[in-house]
């Protein structure tokens, strides 16, 4: 290979990254040939003198406008105007499951938090969680219920549906409830009681990503078809194969909870070790210990041998298998050391494998100490081969009725042309998708679902874990939830909400003791939001073996893998435009999705970035370079290429549903076999990192777990070094009585970008869509870089959030010529929007590259035609935060909003602030716990100890910035080579 | 001069205001005597002061039109005892409270709505009572006393006299403000565009006609000249978006100086947010209808503009108030902070509030305003309220006698991001 490498000698180790793995840091698209060079010329000054004097003279003779005040008419108690509610809630959407406070202000939820009552997610979020808020605000959303596509009334429904359902019944066809998985209690309940009313009625559940594989296997193995629980934090050594349990797989924030508390090098002095075989870079992959690069056909045949060598460690049964073409003894040893202590998952949706995976852990006696198969996981129900015989029966004319909730298999069902091919003959299809999407474009009804903060709900994601959800909003449209429209369609004269409470009457008041009158336990079920039943491992369902086959790893052709991005997931959110720009943790890139292929393949074939290809003659996608991937391997992310998500996620990407296979009765998310053609033409992709090297420099400090055991600040020997130079002729900048500071504790952090919506939402970070992102100019106040190290074969993945690090010898302040940017005597870099004439100096002046700059007005702008251009879009607005205006820098504020706030909360209370009473939006969201903040004078304060911790280090700190962000080193617990 | 005439304005306003309120109790006055010298026992008279008095309970009660808030009141005399009435109508809470079964029974009945408390003597209930006899009876109190003369004209007419005076004063208070602004607003054109006029003139002298020999005349005009014209620039830019003075006529017109100077009520008693919010809150129409649920006409103002609450209410539409004092959106004000934190009494930026008939912004609310308050305050509390104790510095220089005092800029008020966020 040649070395693309430039010529100045920067780093002492070689990357062997192509060239065209870099992109110009400032990008020259759609600029006219003059401006490239840098010049203007005179009419540009004439246009803009012209601007300056009309835009002077319009302003002065503005008058002032009228501004009304309109008070409530009855002020509810509970509510001061210009101070938050939170109301404890309930998000699932199919896919996720999360525990939530939802902050509300004057009546508008705003935010979301994570409830840290819940013991399933312990407070933390994700990116589409976070995100979930700005759904509700969507003008795509449908705002009336449908017939043939034309408004119609909810009484004309009422009418005309039961009576159609009725005579279905009364004939015995078919009346199939299609929907995703559920796993609220109530609904549950409610569509028995419907079968009660309609005996004909079938309830359908289909999930787009399943885990049918993972059901079916447990029933093999143990009687019982359920998604156990998986306790990371119990498991010393943890082997993962293709499961992205940290990103997209079942249920990641509590798996990211539990790995992160085993890791972050504060609280404990172990920390588990993680191997990961796995065909795409994951984030999980990323973050693991040691990385594994396979192809998705030989994972079979992996786990096999691995079981294999096991099996004869501890004398069970051997089943043959075609010799592994990687070693792993070494890993069937360590796992025999971690007996009870270890974790193998498996995310491949294949019975044969997660037998496999079964065995295994069933021979190291993991089951009831890291596997609980007794408190089982319900947010994945759905069994794939229901799904095809429905549409077998569809097809047939065998259903008289179909009821859609919470799923869209005209979008994401493998044969989604079957389905609707199937839905013609069914007489009555009825959508309760609060969009019209694919699905509901081809129903007869569209009985629009209220979004879930307008909503009254429950739900049981795990065995024993309960939780509520309640409305925070009135409706803003006129929609109904499904179950209210199931009720009214069943003759029932009550509410889903007083469904609700009677069956929470009925099954779990009687399941505690600890108040006596049924009213007390709701009231305080929904105000923690949840209602949880001390669960006991207890004795494990008994293992039944079963015969393990293997198919062997295939040995040429191009395989194919399919895989959730972390943004995007499925594709329910695709209409967000929070998520959609939202940079992907591992390529960086926006808006689109992108086959990623092997820098070797990519070398072989000549391709390029952006280079679009042909697969299997159907689609054309264009080509990212992925490190990491093995060379005949490609990855796609799916959920992309909605054609009816709504005005923002229309037509972005492609859709990659249809190479979905079926194999055994599962569906299959890899194929082994795809044609791969270079069509000569490029496809502009929008990336917000243009460079992944670090250059030999050291921006993530990293060492090893048994070099840090030997010595703490390993890695960071320098940071000493630094602090001694730390010179200067001027005065000590002192901050006497706060100095706010925040350390991220690069061991806890995954790269799950949670934070970056949180900040988002927290600080109307304004959306400015794939051109814009194109031009390097992603708002974001908090971005996570990635770092590739090593090999391009199998890199090392750093992830660094970065903020603005609020320097103390800061050197964007001295630069402004306006002084809109001083410190502030708590230690904070400040920026007064109103004094920034954007000159963006401070912005090229910042080491760290955590300035924005306003290219254009992103609010009430038809050009950007994202959540801040509609009324109704902008009232997902924080009111304690200015949105900015054309013209001016912004950057990370370290929520001044929130330190604010809760100072003067203290004020009011006559105390002094405690430790954790402010957090910051990155901090709360955070489901690893990776960020602190507090004040550095507070010799107690969390964020003080992180400082002394030897492994702290700043970015960039030889430049005598004196940042109030701190890093601690990543530890990887590897082995160290000798 | 300005301050001069706002005072005597001022002055003009409240002689009026007194002269209305004399009038008013004059008149009351001689009506009560008259009752006074009347006998008690005349039952037709009693029935007349029992109509008067009435006017507090009709909010709630009719007299034969059914139930309304509370009870209708037709043959009540019948169904109760006198004493029991006469304790209830003054205290019916006390008696619920006592468990009085008749009372608890009442109160359960309409819907637990409390009759507010009346300080009325056992004669004046008396009187009400008999006033409810003859209404329920289907008689008038016209008829009853066959006296019509005095009393029954004055209170018809009073009303529209009363209008009058209210329109009269609105009049007055609207040429009072609108004098005000235009007094305060300084008019510099005729200033501005003379000394344009000299150094063009001067200018072209210079140039052209050369009329004047001796330069330094046209410099010096062109340099005084240049001096008045950017100082009236700036001036005038700076005030460009402040809005001192303003005073717009609002939805209702609500009288601050009626319901502070003259009633005495708290300013925070209605703008009860203003301890825990950013926002002062303009106060919702229920805490209005706290005391206006019984008091229907107002002193000035008749019936009218009360009834505008009651309307907002009935017809669920909110009341949209002209807001006054407006900042800029990227400034953050709390209340809560100055308000209860600082302990800032409203009128340090609100100014007289409780001389006002119509509310009008009195200070300019800009940057700068704001910047010398802080520098000048000083901290309330730093040495007892425990928040203060991060302070460390600050504390011990206090001590050591380094400082008198810790104003609001020493703990970082002044900082930018302080307001801007």
């Amino acid at each position: 290979m040649k070395k693309n490498r430039n010529d100045h000698q920067m780093s002492k180790d070689k990357i062997k990254l192509p060239k065209h793995y870099r992109e110009p840091e400032f990008s020259v698209d759609g600029l006219s040939d003059e401006e490239k060079a840098g010049k203007s010329s005179r009419r540009d000054f004439l246009k803009m003198l012209g601007f300056t004097v009309g835009y002077a003279t319009l302003a002065s003779s503005c008058e002032m406008p009228v501004r009304k005040a309109i008070p409530f008419l009855n002020k509810p108690e509970q509510m001061t105007p210009g101070e938050a509610n939170f109301y404890a809630s309930t998000f699932f959407d199919g896919n996720d499951y999360c525990s939530l406070l939802v902050k509300t202000r004057e009546g508008r939820p705003i935010k979301i938090e994570g409830n840290r009552l819940s013991s399933v997610t312990k407070g933390g979020t994700t990116a589409r969680v976070q995100a979930s808020v700005l759904n509700l605000y969507d003008t795509s959303r449908l705002q009336h219920p449908l017939k043939n596509g034309e408004k119609t009334a909810w009484e004309e429904i009422d009418k005309k549906v039961p009576t159609q359902l009725n005579d279905l019944a009364s004939e015995g066809k078919e009346i199939t409830l299609l929907t995703s998985s559920l796993i609220s209690p109530s609904t549950r309940q409610l569509i028995i009681d419907f079968k009660d009313k309609y005996p004909s009625a079938n309830w359908v559940k289909y999930d787009p990503v399943s885990a049918s594989a993972i059901l079916e296997a447990n029933r093999i193995s143990f009687g019982t078809a359920v998604v156990p629980a998986y306790q990371f934090e119990n498991a010393d050594l943890i082997v993962g194969f293709n499961a992205d349990f940290l990103g997209t797989w079942l249920s990641t924030v509590e798996y990211i909870k539990g790995y992160a508390k085993r890791r972050n090098l504060i609280d404990e002095k172990t920390m588990s070790r993680h191997h990961q075989f796995e065909s795409m870079m994951s984030l999980t992959g990323s973050n693991a210990d040691e990385r594994y690069p396979i192809r998705p056909s030989e994972e079979q045949n992996l786990l096999l041998n691995l079981y294999n060598e096991i099996a004869e460690a501890t004398g069970a049964d051997i089943h043959p298998a075609s010799p592994a073409k990687q070693n792993i003894s070494g890993i069937a040893k360590e796992l025999l050391n971690h007996k009870g202590k270890s974790l193998i998952v498996c995310g491949t949706n294949d019975t044969n494998n997660q037998l496999i995976v079964n065995a295994i852990n069933y021979l190291l006696g993991n089951y009831g100490k890291t596997i609980d198969l007794n408190t089982p996981l319900y947010t994945r129900q759905a069994i794939d081969k229901e799904m095809d015989e429905l549409v077998k029966r569809m097809n047939n004319g065998q259903v008289g009725a179909l009821l859609v909730y919470q799923a869209n298999p005209a979008y994401d069902y493998y044969d989604a042309e079957k389905f609707a091919e199937g839905t013609k003959k069914v007489g009555l299809t009825v959508s309760f998708a609060d969009y019209h999407d694919e699905t509901a474009q081809h129903a007869t009804y569209v009985c629009p679902d209220s979004n879930y903060l307008e909503s009254w709900n429950d739900a049981e994601p795990k065995a024993g874990h309960y939780s509520l959800g309640q409305p925070t909003i009135p409706k803003l449209f006129d929609t109904r939830q499904m179950q209210d429209s199931l009720l009214k369609w069943m003759d029932r004269e009550e509410e889903y909400f007083s469904y609700i409470r009677k069956y929470w009457e009925k099954e779990l008041f009687p399941r505690q003791e600890k108040h006596l009158v049924f009213e007390s336990f709701w009231n305080k079920s929904l105000h923690d939001g949840v209602f949880e039943i001390k669960t006991e491992t207890g004795e494990q369902p008994e293992f039944n073996a079963s015969p393990l086959k293997a198919k062997n790893p295939q040995e040429n052709g191009i395989e194919l893998l399919l895989y959730e991005s972390v943004a995007m997931g499925s594709g329910k959110f695709s209409n967000n435009p929070w998520l959609q720009e939202l940079p992907d943790p591992l390529t960086k890139i926006t808006w689109d999705n992108y086959l990623s292929v092997s820098p070797s393949y990519a070398r072989k074939h000549k391709l390029k970035n952006e280079d679009l290809v042909r697969m299997n003659g159907k689609i054309e996608l264009p080509v990212f370079i992925q490190p990491g991937i093995p060379e005949n391997v490609m990855a796609i992310a799916l959920g992309y290429g909605r054609q009816n998500a709504g005005k923002v996620g229309n037509g972005v990407g492609k859709n990659l549903y249809a190479f979905v296979e079926k194999e055994n009765g599962t569906r299959r998310y890899h194929l082994d076999e795809v044609e791969i053609e270079k069509t000569g033409g490029t496809y502009p992709l929008a990336s917000s990192q243009a460079y992944y090297e670090q250059e030999g420099r050291d921006i993530v400090r990293e060492t090893t777990f048994d070099k840090w055991k030997k010595k703490p600040n390993s890695g960071n020997e320098i940071h000493e070094k630094i602090e001694k130079l730390h010179v200067t002729l001027y005065d000590k900048a002192e901050f006497p009585n706060f100095h706010w500071g925040l350390a991220i504790n690069l061991n806890s952090c995954i790269g799950c970008s949670a934070c970056e919506i949180a900040c988002q939402a927290e600080n109307n970070v304004a959306v400015i869509g794939k051109e814009e992102v194109r031009k390097r100019r992603i708002m974001h106040w908090i971005r996570i870089d990635s770092y590739y190290s090593e090999d391009e074969e199998n890199p090392q993945v750093y992830h660094q959030p970065v903020m603005c690090q609020q320097c103390d010898n800061a050197p964007c302040e001295n630069v402004c010529p306006v002084a809109a940017t001083p410190h502030s005597n708590e230690g904070l870099n400040m920026m007064a929007y109103n004094r920034c004439i954007g000159t963006r100096y401070c912005m090229n002046n910042c080491p760290y590259r955590v300035r924005r700059f306003n290219w254009f007005e992103y609010v009430n702008n038809k050009k950007f035609p994202y959540n801040m251009e509609s009324e109704l879009g902008q009232m997902v607005l924080n009111p304690d935060v200015t949105v900015r205006s054309r013209g001016v820098v912004e950057k990370c504020t370290f929520c001044s909003q929130r330190i604010q706030h809760k100072k003067l909360a203290a004020k009011k209370e006559g105390r002094q602030l405690k430790e954790g009473d402010i957090k910051m939006a990155c901090q709360e969201a955070c489901p690893a716990d990776a960020i602190v903040f507090g004040n550095l004078n507070n010799k107690d304060s969390e964020v003080y100890k992180a400082f002394k911790n030897p492994r702290n280090y700043h970015l960039l700190e030889q430049l005598h910035t004196l940042p109030s962000v701190g890093y601690l080193t990543r530890v990887r617990n590897k082995e160290t080579k000798t | 001069m300005y301050h001069l005439i706002h005072l005597a304005m001022n002055l003009n306003l409240s002689k009026l205001t007194i002269a209305a309120f004399r009038r008013k109790t004059l008149l009351y006055g001689i009506f009560m005597f008259l009752l006074l010298l009347a006998s008690q026992s005349l039952w037709a008279q009693s029935a007349a002061e029992g109509k008067k008095l009435y006017q507090t309970c009709k909010t709630c009660h009719t007299i034969g039109g059914g139930r309304l808030v509370g009870p209708d009141l037709k043959g009540v005399t019948e169904r109760r005892e006198e004493d029991w009435l006469i304790k209830f109508i003054n205290n019916s809470q006390e008696m619920i409270q006592a468990g009085d079964p008749t009372a608890v029974e009442l109160f359960n009945d309409y819907n637990q709505v409390p009759m507010p408390p009346n300080n009325f003597s056992d004669d004046e209930v008396r009187s009400i009572l008999k006033y409810i006899e003859v209404v329920g009876e289907g008689g008038s109190v016209e008829e009853a006393t066959a006296e019509k003369e005095t009393q029954p004209q004055a209170e018809a007419e009073e009303p529209t006299a009363e209008k009058t005076t209210a329109e009269q004063a609105k009049d007055e208070i609207d040429k009072e403000i609108t004098q005000r602004m235009l007094e305060r607003s300084r008019n510099y054109s005729p200033v501005f565009w003379i000394s344009l006029l000299l150094i063009f003139l001067s200018i072209f002298d210079l140039v052209i006609t050369r009329l004047i020999k001796a330069r330094f005349v046209h410099v010096v005009i062109i340099l005084i000249g240049v001096i008045i014209v950017t100082e009236i620039t700036v001036r005038e830019a700076i005030a460009l978006g402040r809005q001192e003075g303003y005073s717009p006529d609002q939805p209702i017109w609500f009288s601050h100086q009626v319901h502070v100077q003259q009633n005495k009520i708290d300013c925070k008693y209605c703008h009860h947010i203003a301890e825990d919010s950013k926002y002062a809150g303009i106060p919702s129409p229920d805490l209005c209808m706290n005391c206006h649920n019984v008091i229907r006409e107002g002193s000035r103002t008749g019936k009218e503009e009360i009834a505008k609450i009651h309307d907002a209410i009935e017809n669920n539409e909110p009341i949209k108030w002209i807001k006054v004092h407006n900042l800029p959106d990227h400034v953050f004000f709390s209340h809560a902070q100055h308000v209860n934190v600082g302990q800032v009494e409203c009128q340090e930026c609100h100014g007289p509030v409780e001389e006002m008939h119509r509310i009008e912004q009195v200070k300019d609310l800009s940057m700068g305003w704001c910047i010398n308050c802080h520098r000048k305050a000083e901290v309330v509390n730093f040495e007892s309220n425990a928040f203060y104790e991060a302070y460390v510095k600050l504390h011990e220089e206090l001590k050591a006698g380094d400082i008198q005092k810790v104003t609001v800029e020493d703990i970082g008020g002044n900082d930018c991001q302080k307001c801007h966020y």
